[in-house]
């Protein structure tokens, strides 16, 4: 399937050209500035929530560590549009990359791995116990691999792309 | 001249530096950028989510046991301190001219001096009351700063490549802050 019509005209639109193209600083630079900035709590504050599964911090009850979980979701958010935009921006340059396909797989599997831990320490009124469940290790253990191949592969699409443009 | 000065000892740094022959590998580069990254990710899950306890969120959580978690936010800045220095010591005319990197050390050092003044002010006071304490006011006015902060850090620093400074030619120097040196004049 040829896709470069698609391309070609996702990159004639006004919102492409004004992501790649804008000097304004809340264009391009901004969009980055804020995929950051989500990284930062998205990825941060899964990466704590595994930490605390496998067993770092132990004074804090995990069940407690739901009342974070609307920030991750707000940064997952800002990432979703802002990453839209990226992508309106440089379509070619990421679809045509496999890197890209994998950067989206890993962060699908680290979100339904926050879900599942989330799921079995978030409505637990009889303490930490099953804190301690190897499964549940290896689970956190899991995530935070997707976190960290997820970052590196997002940083790789800088260096890895084949097609900038659809006219290249 | 002190331009010529900061040429030879940019050129004797750069050119005998086991640092600059790793980074200047295939992928040194980018492999250090992601772990850049990952120390970000460390830091603000660890440091910014204990601001945020202190700011009322979670408050059942006690702020000491919150604070266990801060090592790794402290791992996480020394990762990112390790990775940043293989930038500059590779690339030392990208960072030093740049403002956007300017910029990201005046809030690294506001972060820094804020983070002191918790553990001067606070630390005490927040540590030692009950498990759902709602923190004092100057401990939240601290929070809010370090996560102002931090995020300023990143912001600068993801703009710092829309910053780099031209190469620049030796009649145009008048002050040698004003640009880099350039590759072309070594």
């Amino acid at each position: 399937m040829n896709i470069d019509p698609f391309l070609l005209w996702l990159e004639s639109t006004a919102l492409s050209q004004w992501v790649v193209g804008s000097p304004s600083l809340f264009a391009f630079p901004g969009i980055l500035a804020l995929h950051a900035i989500g990284m930062g709590f998205a990825v941060g504050i899964c990466l704590a929530l595994d930490l605390r599964v496998i067993g770092v911090a132990p004074g804090v009850r995990i069940a407690e560590m739901r009342r974070f979980v609307p920030m991750v979701w707000i940064a997952f958010w800002i990432n979703t549009i802002s990453g839209v935009l990226l992508l309106i921006g440089y379509p070619t340059k990421a679809l045509t990359n496999p890197v890209f396909y994998l950067k989206l797989l890993l962060i699908a599997v680290g979100l339904m791995l926050f879900g599942r831990i989330g799921r079995r320490v978030f409505d637990d009124t009889a303490g930490d116990g099953h804190a301690e469940s190897p499964a549940l290790r290896r689970l956190a253990i899991i995530s935070m691999v997707c976190w960290v191949g997820a970052i590196t592969a997002g940083r790789f699409l800088a260096y890895t792309y084949s097609r900038l443009t659809a006219l290249d | 001249m002190l331009r010529d000065l900061q040429i030879w000892l940019v050129n004797s740094t750069v050119a005998h530096s086991p640092v600059v022959d790793i980074m200047r590998t295939a992928w040194a580069w980018p492999i250090a950028e992601s772990v850049h990254f990952l120390g970000l990710c460390m830091l603000i899950g660890c440091i910014g989510t204990f601001d945020l306890r202190l700011l009322g969120v979670a408050k059942r959580v006690p702020i000491a046991a919150m604070h266990r978690l801060i090592p790794f936010g402290i791992l996480g800045f020394v990762i990112n301190i390790s990775s940043g220095l293989l930038f500059v010591l590779t690339e030392p005319d990208q960072y030093i001219y740049n403002p956007s990197f300017h910029i990201k050390l005046l809030f690294l050092g506001i972060a820094g001096m804020n983070a002191g003044m918790f553990y001067l002010s606070s630390y005490r006071q927040v540590f030692t009351a009950q498990a759902s304490l709602n923190a004092p006011l100057r401990a939240k006015v601290i929070a809010a700063i370090s996560l102002g902060a931090w995020i300023t850090v990143i912001v600068a620093g993801r703009l710092i490549t829309f910053y780099r400074p031209a190469p620049c030619s030796a009649e145009d120097v008048t002050w040698v802050l004003q640009c880099s040196p350039g590759k072309g004049l070594r």
